[in-house]
């Protein structure tokens, strides 16, 4: 199972993702038909965030549908569009607004990860939207979470004329020891 | 011929007097005979040129316009051209911007807006798709640009909601005030603000949620994926994303044409403390990029330290850093994006602004200007502290600001002396190109439609490379096919950085269009009607008053050689210049005081076009 992931900070907030998306999904040049956004704060403070589906496995969309139209295939959250009344509860319920309206659109239609082929990651100049496999979510947040502990640190040497890069820890731990080691 | 997409086809006339809109149905003969954006702004202007008295009075009319091809699958399809008279010139003018507004009115369902008139008091006009009401802005009177934008982002409770705005600058009448869109797209140049403001109109807010009509959408997308791709594969694409047009300070300061301490001098010392590195470097922290485009030229900025830590801002670009760094003789980045943020918050020009400051920096210097005529407060190059107050005092026309706002031709009525100091064509002050070493430049700028503007013609630096190779009938020609292809870009509702820095097909558009439109159109065929359009905003500036005299740059091109740097001792000679314009009116068709002559409308199908 691979997710939709975003990097809020690689974002221009140019829209080719929403344009390509409503493209795909309804065949119109029309960015408000697309299953993501990307929302954009102007002018202060600096934010452009694409909203996408998390695909979430206890869907508080498909909880607060009254009539069991949001159902789960084969991980993906979907709407069945004949049993949708379209009372828009799932909208207002889903955490992360990702779920939209179009008054064209009978009924609300949201992200379906294009059969395994994303058309926003495709597009995106700015590789602010990736397509990630499961196991991989979070890791950035470990990683952060090992360099803090680690206070890592970069030193240059040479090595055969060649410059060389190694990275240590510069723990509390070395420090309280007295270990001698200048720095 | 019918149209079967790409435009609505419906233009939204709002006559603020009355406060009645009214919808105009327009013919597939009209809308493809002029394209759209500037063209259609252009001809729209001609057709009520003779109602229209005094570009600040009701009676003037501004034209907003997106293209064609505006909000489509390609490459920067969000430009949206503001034609009107302009309060600085007194001639046709034209001016646009990027971002997302060009999207929104076509999406609301209309190809352009036409204001006319003058609303009672203050007021923003809201258009959600067919719903248009005039709404009171009394609350954002003297408010700035992007906080107008917020506020009413907040109050209307939307923050998808596209808006244009004016600042204080606009509402103040200031000749060079701009209108401003998503913080930091600005339609800067011939004082649209200043048109807004006239007509008490602070603000357009825009919401729209129609399909956009293409004729073949699936054609559409292939040509689109490959213009991104060939885009993205360009090997400066990557580096384009980090700096924009921040890359040309290096260039233009190298080559020897960056404009500094008010033209005198064409290489600033300090050029590497006001460049793409040092953006990159030590302000950077995010992009922006206007709709559907992925080069992401703009470049947001922060301050992090110093006396004006805290600002942020988008941009500058080359001409604002150029403008508020070298011309004015400042050396630190962070008095640049200051000056860039004070501008855009007050809504006024940064090219004008720049320029104009440096002028009278300089007729201070040469005692044209007494410390009492400065209001006490006295100027030096590169003294960042003076020239933001002076920003400030432009923007709300305060002492020594009240005189300037009036442009440069309000200065040079009021100091005759300071005429020489001053670069500019037309009225429009000159944007940031020396051009006493490129005399196709300076052709340029002289027969540029809305003054001394880089837009309509940018060949200074085919020229420095392989000019002298060129014979001027070579030079005229070059001249007109810039002007023609250029504007081409403005009238489809594109922009045209995909071509000029990244080397992009200018016959690809001619396919969006078709694909689009679904009328099968050549370049040639497009080309052809930039060229009609060159000659109706000629027509237009001859029956306003516009003489060859006005087609002449600034007088220091001709009688001050370039005094360091590697193009030293290069000047204009006039006798050179006399006949290069004489082979370019030639070239274009015009008699030989620059009118156009009757078999040349006839060539362009403009046989009702009387000069």
């Amino acid at each position: 199972m691979r997710k939709l992931t975003v990097i809020p900070e690689r974002c221009s907030g140019c829209r080719l993702c929403e344009l390509a998306c409503a493209i795909n999904a309804f065949g119109v040049n029309n960015p408000k038909k697309a299953k993501l956004r990307v929302f954009s704060l102007y002018p202060h403070p600096v934010i452009k965030k694409p909203i996408v589906c998390n695909q979430c496995r206890i869907p508080k969309c498909s909880e607060n549908c009254p009539t069991g139209a949001i159902y789960i295939e084969d991980g993906i959250v979907k709407i069945d569009e004949k049993t949708c009344v379209a009372c828009q509860m799932c909208v207002t319920s889903c955490p992360f607004g990702a779920i939209f309206v179009h008054q064209e659109i009978a009924v609300p239609f949201k992200c379906e990860l294009c059969g395994g082929n994303p058309k926003c990651v495709e597009v995106c100049p700015k590789k602010a939207i990736l397509y990630t496999p499961e196991h991989i979510l979070g890791q950035s947040m470990r990683l952060a979470g090992v360099l803090k502990y680690a206070h890592m640190k970069e030193v240059e040497y040479f090595e055969h004329g060649i410059v060389k890069k190694l990275r240590y820890a510069d723990t509390e731990k070395s420090k309280n020891s007295g270990d001698n080691n200048d720095n | 011929m019918t149209i079967k997409g790409g435009y609505c086809q419906k233009i939204l006339e709002m006559d603020l007097s009355k406060n009645k809109k009214h919808v105009i149905e327009v013919s597939d003969n009209f809308a493809v005979k002029y394209v759209g954006g500037r063209g259609w702004g252009a001809r729209i202007i001609w057709e009520n040129l003779e109602q229209i008295k005094d570009p600040l009075s009701p009676s003037n009319i501004v034209v907003i316009a997106p293209g064609p091809l505006s909000g489509l699958y390609l490459p920067a399809s969000g430009k949206t051209s503001f034609s009107s008279i302009s309060p600085a010139t007194g001639l046709y003018a034209d001016s646009n911007m990027g971002g997302m507004f060009a999207v929104e009115i076509k999406q609301a369902g209309y190809d352009a807006i036409i204001i006319r008139g003058r609303a009672e008091k203050l007021s923003y006009l809201f258009i959600d798709d067919d719903c248009v009401e005039l709404k009171s802005a009394k609350k954002y009177k003297g408010l700035g640009c992007t906080e107008t934008e917020r506020h009413l982002k907040e109050d209307l409770g939307d923050e998808t909601l596209r808006i244009a705005t004016i600042g204080p600058a606009g509402e103040n009448l200031v000749k060079f005030s701009c209108i401003n869109s998503e913080w930091s797209r600005n339609a800067g140049r011939t004082g649209m603000g200043a048109i807004f403001g006239s007509k008490n109109l602070k603000a357009i807010v825009i919401r729209g949620t129609k399909d956009l009509p293409v004729f073949d959408l699936t054609r559409l997308v292939e040509l689109g994926e490959h213009a991104y791709k060939t885009l993205k594969s360009h090997r400066l694409f990557e580096f384009w994303q980090r700096q924009g047009l921040m890359t040309v300070v290096d260039y233009a300061n190298a080559a020897g044409i960056m404009p500094t301490h008010n033209f005198k001098d064409t290489c600033f010392d300090d050029a590497d403390k006001i460049n793409g590195e040092v953006m990159e470097t030590f302000y950077k922290i995010g992009d922006t990029a206007c709709y559907a485009c992925p080069m992401t030229c703009g470049n947001v900025n922060l301050v992090k330290e110093g006396k004006y830590a805290g600002t942020v801002t988008e941009g500058p670009e080359y001409e604002t850093a150029c403008m508020f760094g070298s011309n004015v003789g400042i050396n630190d980045f962070a008095a640049v994006l200051r000056a860039n943020y004070l501008c855009d918050e007050y809504g006024v020009d940064t090219i004008s602004t720049g320029n104009l400051i440096a002028a009278v920096i300089e007729a201070y210097e040469k005692g044209i200007l007494t410390l009492d005529e400065l209001g006490g407060m006295a100027l030096h190059w590169g003294d960042s502290d003076s020239i933001m107050e002076l920003i400030r005092k432009i923007g709300k026309r305060e002492g020594i600001g009240n005189v300037i706002a009036e442009g440069s031709y309000g200065l040079i009525k009021k100091w005759p002396a300071i005429k020489q100091l001053i670069s500019q064509v037309k009225g429009l002050e000159q944007s940031s190109y020396d051009v006493r070493s490129a005399i196709t430049m300076a052709l340029s700028y002289g027969t540029s439609d809305i003054g001394g503007h880089h837009a309509r013609a940018w060949t200074i630096a085919k020229e420095l490379e392989v000019g002298s190779d060129w014979t001027l009938d070579e030079k005229a020609e070059i001249v007109i096919y810039q002007q023609t292809v250029r504007p081409l870009f403005d009238m489809l509702g594109v922009c045209r950085l995909p071509w000029v820095e990244l080397g992009f097909s200018e016959s690809a558009y001619a396919e969006f269009y078709s694909a689009a439109t679904g009328i099968e159109t050549g370049l040639e065929e497009l080309l052809k009607r930039s060229e009609a359009v060159y000659n109706i905003t000629r027509a237009i500036n001859i029956k306003l008053g516009a003489t060859i005299k006005d087609d002449f740059p600034s007088w220091r091109c001709f009688n001050e050689p370039i005094k360091t740097g590697p193009l030293a001792g290069k000047k204009l000679e006039m006798e050179e210049y006399t006949k290069i314009l004489q082979l370019y009116y030639n070239k274009r068709g015009w008699n030989e005081n620059g009118v156009p002559l009757p078999k040349t409308l006839d060539r362009l199908e403009l046989t009702d076009i009387e000069i």
